[in-house]
């Protein structure tokens, strides 16, 4: 029996390298001479539904290659499986889970010989705090945290003058979406308080964990994470925390929808492609960062999945007369405001604010 | 007998495999501190300390038991007039059997995003009852979502152990109570019922032991406030990085799954010597 099941698996692992791979490169005509991507495979692993539709379909054809996509969704689950020892080529982490994989030394610099394309990155999202010469990391979308308001059931200048705080008006009980993940929830608070969201003051952090506990005293605020778009897209509640991609995608669904950055300040986040340091396939992994930062692969992405490109030429022309998110609030992040801050990994107060979060929800 | 005993070996080795080695990595994990290479780890007890030391843990664990035995509850009494029916009724009850199952065909997470669609705020139902001129009705994110979706998941496994052990009844024993002198509702207490337990202890087991470590029906339908101890355990697991917490979380989940099982095989046996 044991014999058997080896068989079995043994084959298996054998024929899986043979389907939808494509021939030998001999009429491989890529922009790259050399023939990197014959017949190998890369694994990227990304954020779920967060690629163009036929983008990978394109790469495989041009660089003769197979892709494996997994996705995650979150940082953390994505870092669990990495460092239970799966493999990747390409991952499509956040801002501060790339400064915790550098400081864990888990990724390798990338090799500008094949990153021709790095001139065609957006300028606003291009030397971040986390990465500050793109030594290891190019942006893949970027954006901020907002609120999604339902345009006749919230007055805008009300908004505008209460902010976060807006999000504990009793007015809106049972009527308001908060995005439940602890460093967003914990940045609202921190914010809306006037103290920097990365900030490790004790204090300071039980402040916005009590902020925290009265709003959901107060406006019993649902606690919801993708679940979100759909929510905000079909009105059921009338105020939503959300990503500024999510939230281009739905105002560029339903008109009544609208998108506001607090006066308090926000996140601003990129998610940005890395190279593990045990990556299979490093020389496939840059032709694919290469290949993603191209204007025709930059515009698939961004038209498929709603997100800010990081090609600066895309996110002109999108956001201007004639493109997709023509006049969309939440497609264009604000950017040099004092208030805004990028978030930093901080291992010793994970532990607090995981624990605390789960207090504020099961109180 | 012992010439069969070989054939038992595969599925040995796979419960080995995938029950008892992770069951010791749980165990192993429970007991260290924190991290995920634990041969790096020492003994501690503070995972455990941890858990019953904080009010809300405790508070979690309440809401999860309550909420499973209501769960349970309400299945055992739709359940078992259905199970009943179905036992009767002998020319139809392959058929009603299927219909039964059939949900059951589709996954369960799918089936459970159609419970969202109908029962949110401007979903189906508030719909139908808006065109007929009825006010809204606010179900979402409340206990009647979440044991909404936790019966509906989970009735199946009541209904066909109780039916299994319905049909297998000798309708002799009913005559006999019958020439006895006994009328409907005492033959049914004091034969049908007994004769019925091992089914309903059975129904229990299989829809408590889902519902009480169930997390994304809570999730779904309960809202990311409504926490269990299955959400807390994935939440230990995927987002804050701490294996030590979670295994000794699942542990205590599995000690208590453990002691109920044990307990109402007990009362079956007991109620099996009285009758």
């Amino acid at each position: 029996m044991k014999r058997l099941c080896s068989a079995i698996l043994l084959g298996t692992i054998a024929v899986l390298p043979l389907t939808g791979c494509g021939g030998p490169g001999t009429e491989f005509d890529g922009t790259n001479t050399t023939s990197v991507g014959d017949g190998t495979t890369l694994k990227v692993y990304n954020w779920g539904e967060y690629t163009g539709e036929n983008l990978l379909q394109n790469f495989e054809e041009e660089y003769h290659c197979t892709v494996i996509e997994e996705t995650f969704d979150s940082n953390e689950m994505m870092y669990t499986k990495l460092e239970a020892g799966d493999q990747y080529d390409v991952l499509v982490p956040s801002d501060y889970m790339i400064q915790r994989l550098l400081n864990e030394d888990m990724l390798q610099p990338l090799d500008y010989g094949i990153i021709g394309n790095i001139d065609l990155l957006q300028e606003d999202c291009s030397g971040l705090p986390y990465d500050p010469e793109n030594e290891y990391s190019i942006p893949y979308f970027w954006g901020s945290v907002g609120i999604v308001y339902v345009k006749d059931k919230v007055d805008r200048t009300a908004l505008e003058q209460k902010g976060w705080e807006i999000l504990r008006d009793p007015q809106y009980k049972d009527r308001i979406y908060m995005y439940d993940s602890e460093r967003d929830s914990f940045m609202i608070a921190l914010k809306s308080l006037g103290y920097s969201m990365n900030t490790d003051n004790k204090a300071e952090l039980y402040e916005a964990y009590d902020w925290l506990v009265e709003q959901r005293e107060l406006v019993s605020p649902i606690y919801v994470t993708d679940e979100v778009i759909d929510n905000m897209l079909n009105e059921n509640k009338d105020l939503g925390v959300m990503y500024s991609g999510d939230a281009a995608y739905v105002l560029a669904e339903n008109d009544n929808l609208g998108y506001y950055e607090p006066q308090q300040g926000t996140n601003i986040w990129s998610d940005a492609m890395v190279i593990p340091k045990n990556a299979a396939n490093p020389d496939l992994a840059n032709e694919f960062i290469n290949y993603v930062l191209t204007y025709e692969a930059s515009q698939d992405n961004t038209e498929t999945v709603g997100y800010t490109s990081s090609n600066a030429e895309v996110f002109r022309d999108e956001s201007s007369e004639g493109g997709m998110f023509y006049q969309n609030e939440a497609y264009i992040p604000r950017s040099g405001y004092d208030k805004d801050e990028v978030f930093e990994d901080n291992t010793t107060i994970r532990q607090l604010l995981s624990d605390l979060w789960i207090k504020v929800k099961a109180g | 007998m012992n010439r069969f005993r070989a054939m038992a070996y595969p599925y040995v080795l796979f419960i080995s495999i995938l029950v008892v080695i992770p069951m010791l990595l749980i165990i192993a994990y429970a007991f260290t501190v924190e991290g995920t290479a634990f041969f790096q780890h020492q003994f501690t007890l503070d995972n455990f300390a941890r858990f019953f030391s904080d009010a809300v843990f405790l508070q979690v664990l309440v809401r999860s038991l309550r909420v499973a035995v209501f769960t349970t509850i309400v299945c055992l009494i739709l359940g078992y007039p259905a199970a009943y029916c179905i036992a009767k009724s002998e020319r139809r009850q392959g058929i009603l059997i299927l219909i039964i199952t059939l949900p059951t065909w589709i996954n369960m997470l799918v089936r459970t995003y159609a419970w969202v669609g109908i029962l949110q705020d401007n979903g189906l139902l508030n719909a139908v009852l808006g065109t007929l001129g009825l006010g809204q009705l606010h179900l979402m994110y409340t206990d009647f979502a979440v044991v909404l979706g936790m019966v509906y998941n989970f009735i199946p496994f009541m209904i066909l152990e109780i039916s299994a052990a319905l049909s297998k009844m000798d309708p002799s024993y009913l005559e006999a109570a019958e020439d006895l002198g006994a009328n409907r509702r005492q033959s049914f207490l004091h034969v049908t019922l007994p004769l019925s337990l091992p089914g309903i202890i059975s129904g229990i087991t299989l829809v408590f032991l889902p519902a009480v470590s169930a997390f994304f029906i809570p999730k779904l339908l309960g809202g990311g406030s409504y926490v269990l101890v299955g959400n807390i355990i994935e939440t230990e697991f995927l987002t804050a990085g701490n294996w030590s917490f979670g295994s000794a979380l699942s542990l205590i989940m599995a000690i208590i799954i453990m002691l109920s099982i044990y307990l109402t095989r007990r009362i079956d046996r007991n109620r099996g010597e009285v009758s």
